[in-house]
């Protein structure tokens, strides 16, 4: 997180409180190959970042909780940002399960749950580590209890990645979708700038 | 007492119990073959006496826990918590972020308007039923 030093808050009206929904990369980070794929056998990699503004979660599936309320705010983010930005900037959501030893047989539906275009894909070990330290994200499987129930711990916000495959944002929760949609409005904003120097 | 009449009016969802006051017990839909539900709720004690949650169950379901998620220097953690305390006339609720009844292993899928029978164990013994209902969340409202 020590990149992470530029930050953008957005605050909101009234009351003195200060959200902050994303944060900046001081420096975009060229994101490395990768392979990702599902149960459908659709796939997700490097090259699926080209030309597209693109989100992407870290999670497992047996998370009732974050994961689920990230998702569904995530949605909500996209359709307002869809109200701010050309229908082609309007980013993809890809969500990346960690723990492919339980959601490998049935990844591909989770995401679709919170909307139809949202993706989801698992992968082997050495992938999910590649793309966990290229976005400077977490995770780690806990130890089983007597059930064999194991809980996974994992980063909580979201990688912006931009069309020339550069991390350049995280998102954070709340995830509030009108701030959020602001922030990525403005990111893009920033990036064409930089595109046409 | 008037406060939670009138709650009881407005929610047909309030379950008045010896226990606690549950008002709006519900299970966030979740996709298809998710392998664990959350439920959440608040629990008012109105009694004079602190009350101790120390188990949970669920039917339909192969085991439920009281679960806490957190979300600290960017890492989103979960863990099981051994009892909720409810002080006379504390007010818990079990929500997003933080106290949530985790539910393991659905043994059929859900839909909205199911309704999820969940049983509180008591440190004394006693039990108290809460009826669920499943429903779709919604986000940005
Ligand atoms: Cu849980």
């Amino acid at each position: 997180m020590r990149r992470l030093i530029q930050i953008l808050a957005f605050v909101l009206a009234g009351p003195a409180v200060a959200q902050v929904q994303g944060v900046e990369l001081e420096e975009p980070v060229l994101m490395p190959a990768f392979a990702f794929s599902n149960e459908l056998e659709e796939n997700f990699t490097q090259d699926d970042l080209k030309d597209a503004w693109t989100l992407i979660m870290f999670g497992f599936l047996t998370c009732p909780d974050v994961c689920p309320f990230t998702l569904g705010n995530l949605e909500a983010a996209v359709a307002e940002t869809g109200m701010r930005v050309r229908p082609d900037n309007v980013p993809q959501v890809v969500f990346i399960s960690v723990d492919p030893e339980r959601d490998a047989p049935w990844v591909s539906e989770y995401a679709k749950f919170f909307h139809p275009d949202f993706e989801s894909f698992t992968g082997e070990r050495a992938q999910i580590n590649t793309l966990i330290e290229a976005t400077d994200s977490f995770y780690r499987l806990m130890e089983p209890d007597a059930d064999g129930y194991y809980e996974v711990q994992h980063t909580s916000s979201v990688s912006v990645i931009a069309p020339d495959g550069t991390l350049r944002a995280k998102l954070q929760p709340p995830f509030d979708p009108g701030l959020t949609a602001e922030f990525l409005a403005r990111l893009q904003i920033a990036y064409r700038k930089e595109m046409t120097q | 007492m008037k406060s939670l009449f009138a709650a009881a009016l407005l929610s047909p969802t309030v379950a008045f119990a010896d226990g606690l006051t549950v008002d709006t017990p519900m299970v966030p839909l979740a996709p298809a073959n998710a392998v664990a539900h959350a439920a959440f709720m608040s629990l008012t004690n109105p009694t004079e006496d602190a009350q101790q949650i120390v188990g949970v169950s669920a039917e339909g379901y192969m085991m439920a826990h009281i679960h806490m998620s957190d979300i600290k220097n960017d890492i989103a953690t979960m863990s099981a918590v051994d009892m909720i305390e409810v002080a006379a006339g504390q007010t818990i609720t079990l929500q997003h972020g933080g106290l949530h009844i985790m539910l393991m292993r659905p043994m059929e899928a859900k839909a909205e308007g199911d309704i999820v029978a969940i049983t509180l164990e008591f440190a004394d013994g006693s039990t108290q039923a809460i009826d669920a209902e499943v429903m779709r969340m919604t986000h940005g409202m």
